[in-house]
């Protein structure tokens, strides 16, 4: 039996009523020092792609983010034991700390805006065309080559321009009402901008009115909003779990694993 | 401690049922919106809890191979952007999910 995580929580206590998770269990907490884990305790194997338990997993961290301040683990996070998770907590206090303590009374929207890419680059690379008088199939020879290679280069220098500046004025929109932000641009040439916004509760209509009126601000841009989600994209792990190993950061982390008869306290 | 306060849920997105029949058009026209809704919730849903949150690496965790997460996740991002594109000419109404 293994136990599935769904968040740490700034409360040793957790919820009060029953709630259930994944394959119908109870969800618990189990509590280090001053904060605690959600946990509940699952027999089966979870499917990697079964999208019941994705959702499964998000409604229980939604519940708790009516009550405590929340940080989502990410999906799948199985341990093997009660003590697994105490050492787990114990590793990883300081960076949670940190992070209860920057995301308390905050939340995430996710802003959403997809543009014409395709079009836009079509428009840039037909007026470049032109304006080089440039054959529009290339000649086999190394020069045209290298003018082809310039040509391109130059094609997406001002793709990427124009990209960023309506990224600017979109981002522009929200830069009152939030305390951080994670932006994405170009993930594919018609998704601009995927961005997440660190919000503080009470300048959550705020933050909608601004998307109201930036979807009013016209183009031919589309924009979606989504929120208010637990600050999945704001979790800032200094500790080399974050998957990113290197350096000293993994021979610590080597060592520390090594030690499994180390008792945590609680 | 002051919790957040009341706002969109996923659950409100599972609240919707087939109970009501669809007499009209635009009864049809709401039911596919509120489809594409869902959808594109799903896919917000799984490309946070797919590859974002608390990410705990090494030994001491049982877990899916990052690798595969990671597939799992371009893929969700790449039909996400495929979902949005179709809305294009569907009305957007935002926030999508915030209880009336």
């Amino acid at each position: 039996m293994s136990l599935y995580a769904y968040a740490i929580i700034d409360s040793t206590v957790g919820v009060e009523e029953s709630i259930k998770g994944l394959s119908g269990a109870p969800v618990y907490t189990i509590p280090y020092r001053d904060i605690g884990i959600v946990i509940s305790d699952l027999n089966a194997q979870i499917q990697k792609e079964d999208k019941k338990s994705v959702l499964k997993h998000e409604e229980v961290v939604e519940m708790l983010m009516d009550k405590f301040t929340v940080l989502p683990m990410r999906f799948s996070t199985l341990f093997s034991g009660k003590e697994q998770v105490l050492l787990m907590m114990k590793n990883y206090y300081d960076d949670f700390i940190e992070n209860l303590d920057r995301l308390r009374e905050k939340i995430e929207f996710g802003v959403k805006t997809i543009w014409p890419g395709d079009l836009i680059r079509e428009r840039i690379t037909t007026a470049h065309r032109k304006s080089d008088n440039l054959p529009l199939v290339a000649s086999s020879s190394g020069k045209s080559f290298m003018n082809e290679k310039f040509e391109n280069y130059k094609i997406d220098k001002e793709f990427e321009e124009e990209a960023d500046r309506c990224i600017a004025i979109v981002d522009g929109f929200f830069s009152k009402f939030i305390s951080e932000k994670r932006l994405e641009k170009l993930k594919t040439d018609n998704l601009l901008l995927s961005a997440s916004y660190l919000v503080d509760n009470e300048k959550r209509d705020d933050f909608k009115k601004a998307f109201e009126e930036l979807k009013s601000s016209g183009g031919d841009l589309k924009y979606m909003l989504s929120g208010p989600w637990p600050a999945y994209n704001f979790i800032t792990l200094k500790h080399s779990g974050d998957g990113k190993f290197g350096g000293m950061d993994l021979v610590e982390t080597v060592l520390q694993h090594k030690d499994p008869e180390e008792k945590d306290e609680k | 401690m002051t919790a957040p306060a009341h706002g969109r849920r996923i659950i409100s997105v599972k609240g919707h049922t087939m109970d009501n029949p669809i007499k009209t058009l635009q009864d049809k026209k709401s039911y596919l919106d509120l489809r594409k809704q869902e959808r594109v919730t799903l896919l917000e849903v799984l490309d946070r809890a797919l590859t974002k949150g608390v990410v705990i690496s090494g030994d001491i965790v049982i877990s899916v191979a990052d690798v595969d997460l990671v597939y799992l996740g371009l893929k969700v991002l790449l039909s996400s952007v495929e979902t949005m594109e179709r809305l294009r000419g569907a009305p957007i109404v935002g926030p999508m999910q915030e209880p009336t």
